[in-house]
């Protein structure tokens, strides 16, 4: 009912990988791992989650910072947190839908302990990382006792709070591929203040032009806080592909999506307000990377 | 107007350094030695009857020492008023709220406490919840408060004018239904104290309260001790803005534990608790109508308001009544009827909020004003301009309008935010809003009112100053010391704040109504000027001169017409301490005996002096597409008399008003059908952030208040009396529509513009 104080537990404080996936396995369903904290210590305070044991992968070196590889895209290790993502230029500069998720999302100093794969390994619907590297077509990588596997952020989301992650893996880090020429996308979030709040509605788009500008050649949308999971918009997609983006096509998106999402009712808002906001996010999204993408000609 | 040296100068407050340092003590930071922590049992329910509580297996915890239900006090009830003692220290037969405290622990150390409380067993049998005012007016309603037969807790009813004949002289008349929901005190500093009792069993209380006087009347009444037996001492207070002023269960169960064990207990809550189960504002609805003449004059107003105010009546009474006054200022209304009721709930308790019910009454009188302008075709201004209240008038209900620099604020708010040019052309979506509010600088209410100050001046020349106020942010410590340094001839610098101590200090009444930089301002001046008096007969003997003729200035005694002939202040702070043994006190005390105690139930007379006033313009711009407003600018005409200190003045306004920002647009308080509170925590409460306020100005509006300490006036409320009218109204302004209740929120917006494209 209300916040307690933090229950006892073994702290563990890992140094490597295999020692933290030794300890996962050691520990099975008695331990959780954590980085930041920012959503497992109020968890344990209000005793949703009463673990005996927390693997701390703070130090834990190959997990942490942002590699870019000029050929295929950026590594970001799961470790990374908001903050370096923010004043990262190579995530501005190229990754511009990630820049404004996360220069949008909690509050400076909550930005500089929370990380981006505590933010996908939570799973909630409103994870302000999720639609930006969906429509990036970002994956991760995660490894467990039996090696390695990578699976698209846009698959990684089962349910509220339930990722494909299993129990004894880690999330190791976050893959973003170059973005094509005459592309460019961006993440549009509605809160009900204009600072450190959850979104209502995120809409992420990433649009890949013609050379002339004229025809969009690829459309990705995600949206966040309107399913279980943040979701892909196929039927969006195919409304902006193969057409001329203007702003009769980006409204039409949005109906498309504002008919494809299902939110909930809940005190934060209703399900026929975030639809609503699903159909002018969604236009607005597709506008700015339309935008963006003229305006580095 | 006199050139002053301290007084209206932007001084550093006194308490800012240790504060942005980190080094301010408040009542969490304190300790003792042997000290226990306490913790409180929550009620999971918002209303049902207490079967029974079993402690046995708690107070068998090693660690723990004591464990307190509402039956290890008296059974004394407390209240406001006499005919309103309707609360216990904590409940005994029911509980009536969501979170309400039932039962406390005191363990040597907090993670003992806390697992104490899970051993402790309550049976409970629910009972039906009353939320709202429509629910405890049903006659089949199930009764809230044990000590009150009714659910009505409180009425008032005036009558001021020929409220007939006003309507049948309007040319134009509107009726409208106006409501405002519950939300938060919105301080920074959950409640928390350290009690103590000493080896003769007196109680030390520290705590963060804002008016120790009405804690420590209320506290020993339901402890059952006389008032000597009880000592309260001021930590720092990390603002309180009226949610601090009485007892709570964490005071009390604090002190009883403490009595329980001998040991001093500290208690600190969570905020979430805070949020949940202590003061919040009375929810409203309240109906008005109003007569204008076809030139906008204000023929009449007849309103009605009932507030929702939880299950205790607290400071309620006056909520009512205050609602009902303050229809008759800031706007000249010759005739005003009113009825109001106050009623019980099992809702989190109120008291109210800065601004008190002058909030919600300024709401609702000045949405309506710019719906009765735009019917007739008048400017808003202009017709806030010509009911302005001015010098010497006198409202229908007997308040009496000293000084008032209302037009001038309305002119100058108009012209600083660009009025007229807006009326030319703006762009999509934007619109400006205005309102106007008075406040007045303290009333009088029943019992010990006056205000009184100590100043001690130590034997190096520094004096030590103690008053009855409570510095909880607002400054009071700081304009003090500024008053007593002019008086003195003094450098701000040479001024000490001493510790408010209810041993060494006479409290103030309390900490309420913009009152302590007028009352005890005019004590600060009466203290020093008996100091300076004190000190004059001596340096008179030493410069052969008559009292009467000297001059305190630079830290000099001299004579008025010579000023080469004088001596050093400290001189004469010597003679006395050295030559003649004699301690140099000031004391000084002010209490305006010359307004009345006015009746809550009937409301005639004239409760203060100082009533300062406020003219708003917020300029805002809503997104018709999601329905998201947007601050963008809000200028305040403010009439606070002599400024003191006009930075934290400014600071005062503009605070003032971004706190009701929040009330405007996103915060409230939500229940389910059985009163379970559903956002009881900072992500869900949404108060406004510093990206969420509008960018700023202040026009000082100086005028010369006869009663207020240098022309003075209270200042810390009028803004947050204006700001909720100005945002609805600047709504409307920007795209045609009118939002009756509050919040305003995006999805009410564009509800209302779909519905006005119907048309």
């Amino acid at each position: 009912m209300f916040i307690k104080r933090l229950p006892g537990f073994e702290h563990h404080a890992a140094t490597s990988i295999p020692e933290a996936l030794d300890l996962l396995t050691r520990y099975a369903g008695k331990a959780e791992v954590y980085a930041g904290g920012t959503d497992l210590l109020v968890a344990m305070k209000k005793r949703e989650k009463i673990p005996e044991h927390l693997i701390d992968l703070k130090g834990i070196a190959e997990m942490r910072g942002i590699r870019s590889n000029d050929q295929k895209g950026i590594h970001i290790g799961s470790l990374t947190t908001l903050a370096e993502l923010e004043s990262s230029s190579v995530v501005k500069g190229k990754f511009a839908a990630l820049w404004d998720a996360v220069n949008e999302m909690a509050s400076p100093q909550i930005r500089t302990l929370g990380t981006i794969g505590g933010n996908l390994c939570g799973a909630v619907p409103s994870a302000d990382t999720a639609p930006p590297l969906i429509a990036l077509g970002a994956s991760v990588k995660m490894v467990g006792p039996d090696g390695d596997r990578s699976v698209l952020v846009e698959n990684f989301f089962k349910g509220p709070k339930e990722s494909v992650l299993r129990k004894n893996e880690l999330l190791k880090e976050v893959f973003i591929p170059n973005p094509a020429e005459f592309s460019s996308g961006s993440y549009v979030k509605l809160m009900r203040r204009n600072a450190l709040d959850l979104a209502l509605v995120g809409v992420a788009a990433y649009l890949r032009l013609d050379s002339n500008d004229k025809i969009c050649k690829e459309a990705r949308i995600a949206l966040g806080a309107v399913a279980p999971t943040p979701i892909r918009v196929p039927q969006t997609e195919e409304v902006l592909a193969g057409r001329p983006i203007d702003i009769t096509r980006a409204e039409e998106a949005g109906r498309v999506a504002s008919q494809v999402c299902f939110p909930i009712t809940d005190i934060r808002s209703t399900s026929g307000y975030r639809c609503s906001m699903v159909e002018v996010l969604t236009k607005r999204a597709v506008l700015e990377a339309h935008r963006r993408i003229l305006g580095t000609r | 107007m006199e050139e002053y040296s301290v007084v209206g100068k932007s001084v550093e407050r006194t308490d800012g350094r240790v504060k942005v340092t980190g080094r301010a003590r408040y009542a969490g930071d304190l300790v003792a030695p042997g000290m226990l922590y306490g913790k409180i049992l929550r009620s999971p329910l918002a209303h049902a009857k207490i079967l029974s509580i079993d402690t046995s297996r708690a107070k068998a915890l090693p660690g723990v020492m004591a464990v307190i239900t509402g039956k290890d006090f008296p059974g004394i009830p407390f209240g406001t008023r006499p005919d309103t003692r309707d609360q216990l220290p904590m409940p005994i037969t029911k509980v009536h709220h969501f979170g309400e405290g039932v039962a406390a622990v005191a363990a040597t150390d907090e993670d003992t406490a806390e697992e104490a409380l899970d051993l402790i067993k309550v049976d409970y049998e629910e009972l039906p919840a009353v939320l709202t005012a429509a629910d405890a007016l049903n006659p089949d309603a199930p009764l809230v408060n044990e000590f009150i037969k009714s659910n009505i807790a409180y009425s008032s009813n005036f009558l001021f004018g020929d409220v007939e004949k006003g309507f049948k002289e309007a040319d134009h008349i509107r009726e409208e239904t106006f409501s405002s929901q519950r939300v938060t005190v919105g301080f920074i500093e959950p409640h928390a104290c350290l009690a103590e009792v000493d080896p003769t069993g007196r109680i030390l209380l520290q705590g963060s309260k804002q008016s120790p006087y009405i804690t420590w009347r209320h506290m020993c009444r339901a402890l059952d001790i006389p008032l000597s037996k009880m000592r309260i001492v001021n930590p720092f207070v990390g603002g309180a803005f009226s949610g601090k002023h009485d007892p709570f269960d964490v005071d009390f169960a604090a002190a009883k534990l403490a009595q329980v064990t001998g040991r001093p207990v500290k208690v600190v809550l969570n905020y979430d608790e805070v949020l949940a189960a202590y003061r919040q504002r009375n929810a409203m609805d309240a109906r008005l109508k109003i007569g204008v003449k076809r030139n906008g004059v204000i023929t009449a107003l007849k309103a009605e308001c009932i507030l929702e105010g939880g299950p205790i009546s607290g400071i309620g009474p006056f909520n009512i009544y205050y609602f009902g006054a303050f229809m008759n200022i800031p706007y000249k209304i010759p005739a005003i009827e009113y009825h109001g009721k106050l009623v019980y709930s099992n809702r989190a308790p109120c008291g109210t909020v800065r601004g008190q019910e002058i909030v919600l009454a300024q709401f609702a009188l000045d949405s309506l004003l710019h719906m009765v302008a735009e019917d007739i075709g008048m400017d808003q201004v202009e017709i806030r301009y010509i009911n302005a209240v001015t010098d010497g008038w006198r409202t229908a209900n007997g308040m009496m309008v000293d000084v008032s620099g209302l037009r001038e604020c309305i002119q100058r708010s108009a012209e600083r935010i660009g009025w007229k040019k807006s009326r030319k052309g703006r762009p999509e979506g934007r619109g400006i809003g205005f309102s106007c509010a008075s406040h007045p600088s303290g009333p009088r209410l029943g019992g010990h009112f006056g205000s009184s100050v100590m100043l001690k001046l130590v034997e190096d020349g520094k004096v030590v100053i103690t008053h009855g106020g409570t510095e909880i942010g607002q400054g009071a410590n700081t304009v003090f010391c500024q008053m007593a340094a002019e008086v003195l001839g003094l450098p701000f610098e040479d001024m000490i704040q001493g510790v408010s101590d209810s041993d060494t200090t006479i409290f103030d009444s309390g900490m309420f109504g913009d009152r302590c930089t007028y009352w005890d301002g005019n004590a600060t001046i009466a203290a020093a000027t008996d100091l300076k008096r004190q000190l004059a007969v001596i340096a008179a003997k030493e410069l052969g001169a008559s009292p009467e003729d000297l001059e305190f200035k630079n830290k000099r005694i001299f004579i008025k017409e010579r000023p080469e002939k004088g001596i050093d202040f400290l001189l004469a702070v010597r003679r006395a301490y050295y030559e003649r043994g004699e301690p140099l006190y000031g004391k000084g005390y002010w209490a305006a005996t010359d307004i009345d105690i006015v009746d809550w139930k009937t409301g005639k007379g004239n409760l203060a002096h100082g009533l300062d006033f406020i003219a708003t313009g917020i300029e805002v711009e809503v997104d018709k597409e999601t329905g998201k407003v947007r601050l963008m600018k809000g200028v305040h005409g403010d009439d606070a008399g002599q400024p003191i200190n006009p930075a934290m003045l400014e600071g005062q306004v503009i605070g003032g008003s971004a706190h009701m920002t929040g009330h405007a647009l996103l915060e409230e308080s939500l229940y389910d059908e059985r009163g379970i509170a559903l956002n009881y925590t900072w992500r869900d409460y949404k108060q406004p952030t510093s990206m969420d306020v509008p960018e700023y100005a202040v026009e000082h509006v100086h005028t010369h208040d006869p009663y207020g300490p240098f022309g003075a006036k209270g200042a810390g409320e009028a803004s947050s009396c204006s700001t909720l009218a100005a945002v609805a109204n600047g709504v409307y302004d920007a795209v045609g529509v009118r939002i009756k209740d509050l919040p305003i929120t995006p999805e009410k917006i564009l509800k209302a513009l779909a519905e006005k494209e119907r048309k």
